[in-house]
């Protein structure tokens, strides 16, 4: 079966566009595909099932993968081929005007479902998608070396995306839509970081990942606003029949235009793309070349015949895919790295692919199409290229390589070929689409823009294509040209199935230059609803002499010229002011957000335990404690009468009880000392229990008494922690405040309590319970509510019990792994000098890493050194872990200091002042720390949340602490 | 760890307790728990020691007997729980923190995931036969010894909020306790003074 694909897939490329005259008759042969043919033509909609067999292929991939090395690329590869196979076959009824339809349906009632729909654009796009995802799978089975590290992962990871993106291309739900979208995120993310031991790939994939899915957060918004307005969440339903306008519906398609900007990178979001570049090579090519950065152009695209009139629309996809275009292009020219050169020019020819596709004119819309398939076949067999030079030279730096078209001529006449077809040279199929490109804009010829608009449009787009010659001719000569200044390499030549997807790919963009009318039918398909000029346009090598040939010549000399003067040409970028760089804004952004944060936290989360009751306390007052002093006032609430129902107690021993609670309570409150002060209020909590006994609920009774039994002994654990006695609080206007607040509270509780006791106005609830509960065969109520009645309830409970105990356990422990001693290391007896000797060499250690922070190193109370600090001493504590007592680390003890003091007192000064000097955010991530002793803070003691996450190595959670929080077990 | 603790000399007297007896005046001379003890307060007590040895599984039983019972009388799983943990406690206390890690049947966070386990798997179960969540499931049996007893599904359920209750509690002792007394190990291993924390607890 994999011989099968492997053969197959170079030619089917080929056979991609050819099903159009063929009318879906005979699919290519191979294997697999006769077999699964003759069923597609019987059952016309396998999307789902072939959606699915993209998640159903990923999950045995990477022990595949560990077992078969490379070559189970080749299987991944088979679901984008059945993809792509049925789609063509699908192909001559989707051209004629019958889109493929099926449904899933997901949550009706809300207008979601999993509905796809296929006409000529996502037919243009699953060739893209799954066509060239699976030549690119090939190459993958040639480029990657067994054994590479976490190979498994990246397969499975590719397949699932190209499962998203083949959803997004095809679904007909916005939020499907959606839902697809920010899988191939996800995805993304994965594949760029999937060298993870980098920094560099950690950062790019998380700026890609932050770009993309955040600006699709505000398409999301933008999608719910455009399916409310227009009553549907159908895409077909709202292109057909688009809401009527005003200012939301301008709101929602910036904001939808917004996340297609940011998938598609347009500018000022183009900088996650040349970023992401340090994925491995085809995953460049199958993401930031074909698949992925599709996606921003195929939604505008899709959308553009119902929206494109709308307010606001044709400028903002006009404008910024212009300026996309010419700086994408401008910086391409500045590239060494052959990747980056490309990665720019992708910039460039998606902001050239976006406003063909915004324009949303019929020549645009065939002008689009043929670009979107040429860009698609270029671009990749450009990366793949790259991708063969950098396997087999090291290098990919334009610098350092030299006479290797000599040396790979096939390889260099497809790539030259792929780059003539970028430069827009005839006979390929990037010449064909350009013609088209520049004829939407001829001033008059189309109905929109107007003239004036389409005379800039027509200028900005032949600038645009002369950067595009330029930076192809450079690409070319960069890659494959004899230099006389740089020393040839020696390397092995790379292998024919290596060299065979590029070449593949390029006689696509060669076959559909030669033969333009191959694609058309699926340009005329997508494009022939919308708004048309005078006659109509076909997409053909010749029209005649036309403007835009002329036009092309310009762009053929002068991008010719600029290349012979690229000297010139450099010193004239290097004398350029430089631009601010929008990944700047970027950085700037996301440390604005992070500042805000720590700002936030640090203001409202003090850390003083009194601070937060006294604000719980006081909202309780401010809201339903005005609201019952109104009620009262007004007589709203009645006051149940003194007389009659009225009942001091039921029998005298409550009285006793209520004396010892009262008393107690008191003597809490005045009690300085914290051992008796926590003694008496557990007396305080018994006596509670003996009101349950006489009311006769011994459940509750018994449940308080055992709860209040362990409280008082966690709490011995913490008190001996801290000092003697409660600091002393000055007689001042904060102690009044307190005094006055608890009262205060106090009274509102106890009052509302009576009142609302006495409020029934309904039966209760519990009223022929006992009967059900002789129904479910219990005798004990309290127990059957819990576990039967409200056993929904309990359940909810019992998993935030869980929840909790995870929560303190993490809270507590936080940042100190290995912190209890193991237990098989300890068994070894272990000298104490020895023992001695290594917890100073350690401390050293650790010292020294709390010095490289920039942190106090000295050990003791009131030290509260930064999270970095802590965490590298902890790493240094592991370095010596084995030894029975690890040495302190510099940020361990102050930590359990800090969060002991909170819950036992709540005097965060005697947590220690806080030294810890907190993360400043205009610092570099990761070593996020003022020197020395910062200005004493009480208020930012336990507050571990105001840390800012900004170095990634420090934010995946730690297995060592779960493991840790179980006291070292043997 | 025993070799190593037994190897430390218990000092005669404290500093912050001049003039008292001897620390180790009361401290068993025979093996009583299962580790070398080192209790989580002050020295051994062979009292405590004691004690703990003869009611843990006392208490252990009874609160598989508040778990079984509470459908009847006062109990339930979330008091058996807090009983049972308490015999952990009290073994934490009387040992000191390899006692306890000596004692617990398994890690509290599997104690947490097994009961969260029980208790939802025990909630959805009826979804399989088409039945609404927690539907009750109970079989009524005589048998020789006991008479008529009831197998119910609520036990199931019961005993889910039981392990979660016992994971809670072991995880914060776990944490709270353990954790920052084997600090304190290691403080006063390296010499260094606890300061007025302990006079606190004494």
């Amino acid at each position: 079966m994999r011989a099968a694909t492997l053969e197959g897939t170079p030619s089917r490329p080929a056979d991609l566009l050819r099903p159009a005259r063929r009318t879906g008759t005979a699919p290519p042969p191979g294997g697999r595909c006769a077999s699964v043919l003759p069923m597609m033509i019987d059952v016309p909609m396998l999307l789902p099932a072939i959606l699915a067999l993209h998640a159903v292929v990923a999950v045995p991939l990477p022990p595949l993968v560990r077992r078969l090395g490379p070559r189970a690329f080749l299987l991944a590869g088979v679901p984008p081929a059945v993809s792509a196979v049925w789609a063509l076959a699908q192909a001559p009824a989707i051209v004629a005007g019958r889109a493929a339809t099926a449904e899933v349906a997901w949550a009706p009632a809300l207008g979601i479902g999993l509905n796809f729909r296929v006409d000529a654009l996502s037919l243009a796009m699953i060739v893209l998608v799954s066509g060239i995802g699976a030549v690119i799978f090939c190459y993958c089975a040639a480029y990657f070396h067994h054994g590479e590290r976490g190979l498994g992962r990246l397969a499975a990871v590719l397949v699932l995306f190209s499962g998203a993106m083949l959803g997004v291309v095809t679904t007909d739900n916005l939020f499907a839509l959606y839902v697809f979208w920010e899988l191939t995120s996800v995805t993304s993310f994965l594949l760029v970081g999937h060298d993870d031991r980098k920094e560099q790939a950690r950062r790019a994939a998380t700026q890609a990942l932050v770009t993309t899915a955040g600006t699709g957060l505000l398409m999301l918004i933008g999608f719910v606003m455009l399916g409310h307005a227009a009553g549907d969440y159908s895409i077909s339903g709202l292109v057909a029949d688009p809401p009527d306008g005003g200012p939301w519906l301008t709101v929602a398609l910036v904001l939808v235009l917004a996340g297609a900007f940011g998938k598609s990178a347009q500018v000022p979001l183009h900088f996650w793309l040349p970023g992401a570049m340090v994925a491995p090579t085809p995953v460049s090519a199958y993401l930031h070349a074909a698949a992925m950065v599709k996606g921003g152009v195929y939604l505008v695209a899709r959308l553009a015949p119902g929206f494109a009139d709308a307010d606001l629309w044709r400028w903002l996809v006009l404008g910024f895919g212009l300026a996309t275009m010419l700086v994408g292009g401008w910086r391409a020219l500045r590239q060494d790295d052959l990747k980056l050169l490309l990665a720019y020019g992708t910039v460039s020819q998606l902001g050239f692919l976006v406003l063909l596709g915004g324009a949303g004119t019929q020549v645009a819309g065939v002008a689009m199409i043929a670009m979107l398939l040429a860009h698609g076949f270029f671009k990749s067999a450009l990366f793949l290229t790259v991708g063969i030079i950098d396997h087999q030279t090291g290098t990919r730096s334009i610098s350092r390589l030299t006479g290797l078209g000599r040396r790979m001529p096939v390889l260099a006449v497809a790539a030259t070929l792929a780059a003539a077809s970028m430069a827009g040279l005839p006979p390929l199929v990037g010449f064909v689409g350009k013609e088209a490109a520049l004829e939407a804009f001829v001033p008059g010829a189309a109905p929109a823009p107007g003239p004036e608009g389409s005379a800039v449009m027509l200028t900005g787009l032949v600038l645009g294509s002369i950067l595009t010659f330029a930076y192809s001719a450079r690409f070319v000569w960069g890659a494959f040209a004899d230099k006389s200044t740089v020393s040839e390499r020696g390397f092995r030549r790379p292998s024919a199935a290596f060299v065979a997807a590029p070449v593949a790919l390029t006689a696509v963009s060669l076959g559909l230059g030669l033969a333009p009318a191959l694609a058309d039918p699926l340009a005329q398909g997508y494009a022939h609803d919308l708004p048309a000029g005078h006659h109509a346009y076909h997409l053909s090598l010749w029209h005649g002499i036309t403007l835009p040939l002329l036009l092309t010549g310009l762009v053929i000399a002068a991008g010719a010229l600029m290349f012979v003067r690229r000297r010139a040409v450099s010193r004239l970028q290097n004398r350029m002011p430089r631009w601010p760089d929008a990944e700047y804004g970027y950085h700037l952004f996301v440390h604005g957000v992070y500042s805000v944060a720590l700002s936030v936290t640090r203001r409202t989360q003090s850390g003083s335990l009194p601070v937060y009751l006294g604000i719980i306390l006081a909202t309780m007052l401010l809201l339903p404690g005005a609201r019952l002093a109104a009620g009262l006032i007004t007589g709203e609430i009645a006051v149940p009468g003194v007389q009659g129902a009225f009942r001091l107690w039921d029998s005298p021993l409550e009285l006793l009880v209520a004396a010892v609670v009262v008393v107690t309570t008191i003597a809490t409150v005045r009690e300085h000392r914290r051992f008796p002060a926590l003694i008496l209020l557990s007396v305080l909590g018994f006596g509670i229990a003996g009101l349950f006994v006489l009311h006769g609920a011994p459940d509750l009774a018994l449940t308080l008494v055992l709860v209040e039994t362990l409280t008082t002994i966690i709490l011995v654990f913490v008190l001996r922690r801290l000092p003697t006695t409660f600091s002393v609080r000055p007689n001042g206007w904060a102690k009044r405040l307190t005094v006055l607040l608890c009262a205060a509270a106090g009274t509102f509780i106890a009052l509302a309590l009576w009142l609302m006791t006495a409020a029934r106005t309904d039966a209760p609830i519990s009223q022929g319970y006992t009967e059900r509960a002789d129904e479910a065969g219990g005798d004990n109520l309290v127990n059957i509510i819990l576990a039967d009645f409200r056993a929904l309830d309990t359940l909810g409970e019992i998993v935030v019990l869980a929840t909790a105990a995870v929560a303190v356990a993490s809270l507590v422990l936080l940042n100190r792994r290995n912190r209890v001693v193991d237990e098989p290391a300890a068994e070894v007896a272990v000298e104490a000098e020895e023992e001695a000797r290594l917890s100073a060499a350690a401390e050293e250690h650790a010292d020294s890493v709390a010095a490289h922070a920039a942190a106090e190193p000295a050990l003791g109370q009131g030290q509260a050194p930064a999270r970095g600090a802590g965490a590298e001493a902890g790493e240094a504590e592991m370095t010596v872990r084995g030894t029975a007592a690890g040495p302190e680390g510099a940020g361990g003890e102050s930590r359990a200091e800090a969060v002991g003091g909170g819950p036992g007192g709540g005097e965060p000064a005697e947590g220690g002042p806080a030294g810890g000097p907190r993360p400043r955010p205009a610092d570099a991530p990761g070593d996020a720390a003022d020197p020395g002793p910062a200005p004493p803070d009480p208020g930012d003691t336990p507050a571990d949340s105001a840390d800012p996450p900004p170095d990634p190595r420090e934010t995946p959670a730690d297995p060592d602490d779960h493991e840790g929080s179980d006291d070292g077990r043997p | 760890m025993a070799d190593l603790e037994s190897a430390y000399p218990v000092p005669a007297g404290r500093a912050d307790r001049p003039g008292g007896p001897p620390e180790d005046w009361e401290a068993p001379r025979e093996r009583w728990l299962s580790t070398a003890v080192r209790p989580a307060f002050g020295p051994r007590s062979v009292l405590l020691e004691v004690a703990t040895r003869l009611l843990t599984p006392a208490i252990l039983t009874f609160s598989v007997f508040l778990l079984v019972s509470g459908h009847d009388r006062p109990g339930g799983g979330f008091a058996g729980g807090l009983v049972a943990s308490m015999a952990y406690v009290l073994r934490y206390i009387a040992g000191g923190r390899h006692e306890l890690a000596a004692g617990i049947p398994m890690q509290p966070n599997r104690l947490l995931a097994l009961g969260l386990l029980l208790a939802g798997g025990t909630a959805s179960a009826p979804l399989l036969f088409g039945r609404p969540v927690l539907e009750v499931v109970s079989y009524t049996a005589v048998l020789p010894l006991f008479g008529k007893v009831k197998f119910a599904s609520y036990l199931l359920f019961e005993s889910g909020v039981f392990l979660i209750v016992v994971g809670l509690v072991l995880s914060v002792v776990a944490a709270l306790g353990a954790r920052m007394e084997a600090e304190e190990y290691e403080a006063r291993e390296r010499g260094g003074a606890w300061g007025p924390e302990e006079g606190g607890a004494a």
